[in-house]
């Protein structure tokens, strides 16, 4: 059956002007509603998650083997920097020995309870937001491999975000730049409290600071634990800047390039299996680990 | 079989967008891939890249991102309501006049896009990002209407 071209033209703009006054409707109800999506979501991540773990392998490989060149012409340099780094840590493991001893007496004494035990899961990042308006990333780990929405993403060098929604097998990672991310957060070392809020540039800005204090360029900002998301001390960055408009804080962790994430569990260590089994797909270097000191009894 | 191309290539731009580069701060200026496919096979072949997979490629996009669902899907609709009645403008033109109209096209959904989110954020947010995704997705137009281009007529055969 032939349609004539005049019918054909009429069908098109209807079919255009339904579908984006659907899509605007989504736009509406995914604004007001940030749950709304959340399922359709998870299922759409889980069912993208291979093909996005294969497609981002080249540039994976690609970005790895570019590490291993930098890595050899580099070698002697990094060579002498380390010999010197070691010594001076060897150092600092002395110190770190004796304070570990010096605070277990002291835990001991005062009866403190310790905090519960940390178990972790390392995540290969398979996609990142691709827009100008928000900042996350998709892992390849998620609810079978013990990920649990709120759970603190790591990278070595501090907290990169939280887990925002999870599917089975991958997961999604809000970033402490995003827009909508607010983690109470305090001065390391006293108990100047603020909220460290993104606002999608890369400096997260110190927010409800207490009336009073003062924050300085170059002071450590840690996670306050307050909220139960996240646990006190986790190393967030340092303040950069300090304007009339407040001050910002440039993270420690390099949240522009992700590769590998490690989340963090605290507090669901009693609720999950022990140790975790843990293979996320295809990732080798996902693992799991579960640390901390013992309770103290009482 | 072979008719699946511009739908395929459409998805598969989806999918790159939201591919991690392992470059400083590219997650934020990703080129608009989507929207380079859609033009090229809106003004080429728009029966073959009809609305409803517009809609389909752009929702999956946005959801797959963590991006505001229907962002996508809306300025690639209005893309092709746009393009479609101009086409035969297009078709059978020089390159730089289609770059031209792309350069056009790009403006307008970075401005759009521009325009939602500060409404939905009620402030005017920054736009030197967005203005710099623009310029990356127009310089990185012509290898796409190359890859697609080469690929249609292998493929389907010109016009």
């Amino acid at each position: 059956m032939r349609i004539s071209p005049a019918r054909r033209a009429a069908i098109e703009r209807m079919s255009l002007t339904l579908l984006v006054v659907i899509s605007a409707v989504m736009i509406i109800v995914g604004k007001a509603d940030q749950v709304a999506f959340q399922s359709l979501r998870n299922s759409l991540m889980d069912a993208a998650a291979p093909a996005l773990d294969m497609l981002s392998r080249p540039a994976a490989a690609l970005d790895a083997a570019a590490g291993r060149v930098r890595g050899f012409i580099t070698v002697y340099r990094d060579n002498l920097r380390l010999a010197e780094e070691n010594e001076r840590l060897l150092g600092w493991q002395q110190v770190a020995m004796r304070l570990a001893a010096e605070n277990a007496e002291l835990r001991d004494l005062s009866k403190l309870v310790s905090e519960l035990a940390i178990s972790f899961v390392t995540a290969r990042v398979i996609a990142d937001s691709g827009g100008a308006y928000a900042r996350s990333v998709m892992v390849n780990a998620g609810r079978d491999n013990g990920v649990a929405r709120g759970q603190a993403a790591m990278t070595g060098e501090g907290l990169v975000g939280r887990v925002s929604e999870v599917g089975s097998r991958a997961a999604r990672i809000l970033l402490i730049t995003d827009l909508n991310s607010r983690v109470p957060v305090v001065v390391d070392g006293t108990r100047q409290r603020a909220i460290l809020a993104g606002d999608n540039s890369a400096r997260p800005s110190l927010r409800y600071v207490d009336a009073g204090g003062t924050i300085r360029i170059g002071d450590r900002i840690v996670t306050s634990g307050q909220g139960g998301v996240f646990p006190p001390g986790l190393p967030v960055g340092i303040v950069a800047s300090v304007d009339t408009e407040g001050a910002r804080v440039e993270p420690y962790a390099t949240l522009s390039r992700v590769d590998y994430l490690r989340l963090v569990d605290y507090g669901l260590a009693e609720a999950l299996p022990n140790p975790l089994s843990v293979a996320a797909r295809g990732g080798k270097r996902a693992e799991s680990g579960v640390g901390g000191p013992p309770t103290l009894r009482r | 079989m072979i008719n699946v191309l511009p739908i395929a290539t459409t998805m598969l731009a989806a999918l790159l967008s939201i591919e991690p580069l392992h470059l400083d701060g590219y997650a934020a200026l990703t080129p608009a891939f989507t929207l380079m496919a859609t033009y090229h096979w809106t003004i080429y072949r728009p029966n073959l890249l009809p609305a409803p997979w517009l809609f389909l490629i752009g929702t999956i996009q946005d959801l797959l991102s963590g991006g505001l669902p229907g962002e996508t899907a809306v300025t690639l609709l209005l893309a092709r309501a746009i393009l479609l009645p101009q086409r035969h403008y297009f078709v059978d033109r020089r390159f730089p006049f289609i770059w031209a109209g792309f350069t056009l096209l790009t403006g307008g959904a970075v401005l759009f896009s521009w325009a939602l989110h500060s409404l939905l954020a009620a402030e005017l947010l920054d736009l030197r990002g967005p203005v710099l995704r623009a310029v990356l997705t127009i310089s990185a137009f012509p290898i796409a209407s190359f890859l697609l281009g080469r690929s249609q007529r292998a493929l389907i055969g010109a016009d």
